[in-house]
């Protein structure tokens, strides 16, 4: 069985902190870059530096992100990238709307009709890319390490600590104890159809056909999940869940003055984004020279 | 209050989507310490009754109820949940689906915590189960990894930590090895001798009867059949419903007064070539990973009939993905009709052999059995004009021809196991192999299944003879390897500990044992009349036998 959850206890400073100061700073994050709509590659390149000095600090071995990388990988470049190329959306307007000089055009055209057209690369859209990417992966090396470097055993219990109820903070345990089981039927369900000649690197067609030919994979694991929720909930019926508020037995989190120290620089990111796009205007959409010089 | 722990009154229920009633007129008292053990075919109304009792009906399931259900005296529906759950505590049948902690401790802690107790209350029932159950071992470890007789203790564990005066356990059986399920057993005898009332539903009568019940409730068409002392048990309890020990149904067949018939020896074939190699296979999923497999040296030949059996973990599901190229192998090769597996896709397999998982549900999901039965044959290429005739002859050879237009996913698993096996044959793969090919199904049902499956009459070929050069089947069943392989494998420790006829494999108790594979009353009995049988038969053979 290859279906493991790759927590494990590291000793580091990242696992030192409370689980709470690390879900809060990297709400503060998001909220940073989200609310007063950070696009400015200035401001994002030190809250990277930032991300990937905890990501570093979490100490997570490659052998255990190998196979997860490459995914982000191509969601973040091929996905995300590839998208604020061609269409310069995702972002803010002026990407689309800055008047910049066309780097070159990528011909598009639906096959089997003379329905084309040519869309105009700018050195707007690549500059965009690249920040939409940087972006990312700001956010993203906050995540990242958290089921590695969190015990699965705390999510619960540091969801109710920062006010939520029984029920949404054990939903949070849940879904990591039911993670692995999902995947588990994923794999059998992908062997069973394979061994039915099913194959997934074969897909052809549309948008919509691929999808249609994905039901032999998605239907029999919905299905499992179907019942595996069933049960689960007369098993958690059966032991009175949800009937008084409940003990949650570790709840001996406490904040250790690391934590104020990462909690007051996420509140310090949050509040100066806000300043300086609210308070002196900069933080928005722009091309920098140097940039825009090496294609004009 | 009443010293009778549960008595119920003439209770009928029927569910609000069906029409017929579920159970009718059950009238039950339950005393102190008894162990009642709950048995009958699937559809008889067994996890209706436990449903009734633990509180689940009508809390969760709607429909009609009638007739009382009274724990000291106090109606079911009357208790509130939080004092249901310290009332009657379940253990149900996929202890998979029943553990909600990511952790063991978590786990064992779920129940106490909802009820809001105080820590320390908490951990002192946590250590007190951990310690009675003696798994104070397993305290830390992810309950992801355990294996299935560890989760179930877990689970049980998890119950008993409600302090409950009643257990319900609900065929707490099906997903454990031999070994594992003789260990249960014991427990669950212990804590009825400890003053808990168990009720234990379980259709394997002959398993149940290890942890000594006081007594036997059968079940039929929703109602009670029988209800007194196991070994009372009259003779119209049909023995092909429920598995009984085999000295038990050669007396039932004796009974009945019908003649007896000398079973034909079961031919020895002549071997041809081997249609799949295994030549000193090693396996290990990554280099940090121990080694699965471990110098396993395999020729399976046409005509062979494989049961392989061993211990959960062995790594017998590992041996089966090689054959079908899921997994290649790190050292050594394994020959697909002579050709290197590594040099063949799964797809390329699939034309030789064919697999049909556990669940059905990982595998059904067409909106119709007949294109479920065309998805095979069109991913292998087969000519579009022929898969029709490959799906009707399919089907018939299953008996199910008539059901083409229906969802399989409203099959009953028995139809839907069926379904699995006519989608392989579909694909005309030479070779079957089958994983726990009657898992999830009841005695009665898988028994149906394995002889319309095997059984031969007047010397026709049956389903697989006749439609497959070979075939193997992984189970924790002793008793399916004795009535119908032709070749028993034995797998421990990463290699494959013997090989060879039933007759040959299965004589070694020790090594059985060791194995983790425990010995039934019918290979029992088979052994004890093999100088006059000279083949292992089902217990109904060995009636003609046995003096």
């Amino acid at each position: 069985m290859l279906v493991t959850w790759k927590y494990r206890r590291r000793n580091t400073i990242i696992q030192r902190l409370d689980p709470r100061t690390r879900l809060v700073f990297f709400v503060f994050v998001i909220l940073a870059l989200t609310i007063p709509d950070i696009w400015d590659l200035r401001i994002i390149l030190p809250l990277f530096a930032v991300s990937l000095t905890l990501f570093l600090l979490s100490r997570i071995e490659w052998k255990d992100i190998r196979r997860i990388l490459p995914y982000m990988f191509i969601l973040v470049f091929f996905i995300v990238g590839l998208n604020g190329l061609l269409s310069g959306r995702g972002g803010p307007s002026s990407v689309t709307n800055l008047p910049s000089p066309v780097v070159f055009e990528v011909p598009i055209k639906i096959p089997f009709t003379d329905i084309g057209w040519d869309i105009p690369i700018t050195v707007s859209k690549m500059w965009f890319a690249i920040t939409q990417i940087t972006r990312m992966f700001t956010m993203a090396m906050l995540v990242i390490p958290i089921p590695y470097t969190m015990d699965p055993n705390i999510y619960g219990t540091a969801f109710k600590r920062m006010g939520a109820s029984d029920k949404v903070s054990f939903t949070m345990d849940l879904a990591f104890r039911f993670l692995p089981t999902f995947a588990r039927d994923f794999t059998i369900t992908m062997d069973a159809q394979r061994a039915r000649g099913y194959e997934l690197e074969k897909l052809k067609g549309g948008l919509v056909g691929r999808l249609q030919r994905l039901a032999p994979l998605i239907i029999p694991v919905v299905m499992q999940s179907t019942v595996t929720g069933e049960e689960v909930i007369d098993a958690m019926d059966l032991r009175a869940f949800g009937t008084k508020p409940r003990t949650w037995l570790r709840d001996n989190l406490k904040y250790a003055g690391r934590d104020y120290v990462l909690l007051g620089l996420g509140v310090a990111i949050f509040i100066l984004c806000c300043v300086l796009k609210w308070g002196f205007g900069i933080g928005g959409y722009f091309v920098p020279e140097f940039f825009l010089n090496l294609f004009v | 209050m009443s010293d009778k722990p549960l008595v119920v009154e003439n209770l009928t229920f029927k569910y609000r989507t069906r029409p017929e009633l579920a159970i009718e007129g059950i009238n039950l008292e339950l005393k102190q310490g008894e162990l009642l053990l709950i048995a009958g075919s699937s559809g008889c109304g067994k996890t209706t009754l436990a449903r009734c009792i633990n509180g689940l009906i009508p809390r969760s399931y709607r429909g009609e109820r009638s007739g009382k259900v009274l724990f000291h005296d106090r109606e079911v529906a009357e208790i509130p949940i939080p004092e249901m759950a310290q009332v009657v505590g379940t253990l149900l049948q996929d202890p998979e689906r029943q553990i909600v902690a990511s952790n063991v401790y978590n786990e064992i802690a779920f129940g106490p915590e909802n009820l809001g107790l105080p820590h320390a209350e908490i951990f002192s029932r946590v250590d007190q189960v951990l310690k009675r159950l003696n798994l104070e071992y397993l305290r830390d470890r992810e309950t992801f990894n355990l294996s299935g007789g560890e989760k179930q203790k877990v689970a049980l564990a998890g119950v008993l930590t409600m302090n409950p005066s009643v257990l319900l356990l609900d065929e707490p059986l099906a997903s454990l090895d031999p070994a594992s399920a003789h260990e249960a057993l014991q427990v669950f005898r212990s804590l009825a001798d400890e003053g808990k009332t168990v009720i234990l539903v379980e259709h394997r009568v002959e398993d149940a009867i290890e942890a000594r019940p006081d007594r036997l409730l059968y079940m039929e068409d929703g109602r009670i059949k029988y209800l007194g002392p196991i070994r009372d048990l009259p003779p119209e309890i049909d023995h092909r419903q429920v598995k009984l020990p085999a000295p038990w149904v050669v007396q039932r067949v004796k009974a009945l007064g019908e003649p007896l018939e000398e079973s034909p020896r079961r031919k020895v074939e002549e071997r041809g070539e081997p249609l799949v190699v295994f030549e000193d296979v090693d396996f290990r999923y990554d280099d940090e990973f121990p080694l699965i497999l471990q110098n396993v040296n395999l020729n399976i030949y046409p005509g062979d009939l494989i049961a392989v059996l061993g211990p959960n973990g062995a790594g017998k599901s590992t041996l089966v993905k090689h054959s079908i190229g899921l997994l290649k192998p790190t050292k050594g090769r394994v020959l697909i009709g002579g050709e290197d597996s590594r040099k063949m896709s799964v797809a390329q397999i699939a034309h030789t052999l064919g697999y049909v998982f556990q669940s059905p549900t990982h595998m059904l999901y067409a909106p119709s059995v007949k294109e479920e039965l065309e998805f095979g044959p069109k991913n292998l290429g087969y000519d579009s004009a022929l898969i029709p005739k490959f799906v009707r002859e399919s089907l018939s050879a299953v008996n199910m021809t008539g059901f083409e237009e229906y969802p399989p996913l409203g099959l009953s698993f028995g139809q839907q196991k069926r379904t699995t096996i006519a989608a392989v044959l579909a694909m005309r793969s030479k070779i079957l192999i089958m994983d726990e090919p009657t898992a999830g199904q009841d005695f009665a049902n898988y028994t149906h299944f394995m002889e319309a499956l095997c059984k031969t009459s007047d010397g026709a070929h049956s389903v697989l003879s006749a439609n497959f050069a070979a075939t193997l089947f992984i189970t924790h069943d002793v008793d399916l390897a004795v009535t119908y392989a032709n070749r028993v494998l034995l797998f421990g420790d990463k290699h494959i500990i013997a090989d060879g006829t039933p007759e040959e494999v299965l004589k070694d108790e020790s090594l059985l044992l060791k194995y983790r594979v425990r010995p039934t009353s019918l290979l029992r009995l088979n052994l004890e009349l093999l100088p006059k049988t000279g083949g292992f038969l089902p217990a109904e053979s060995l009636a003609y036998y046995a003096s």
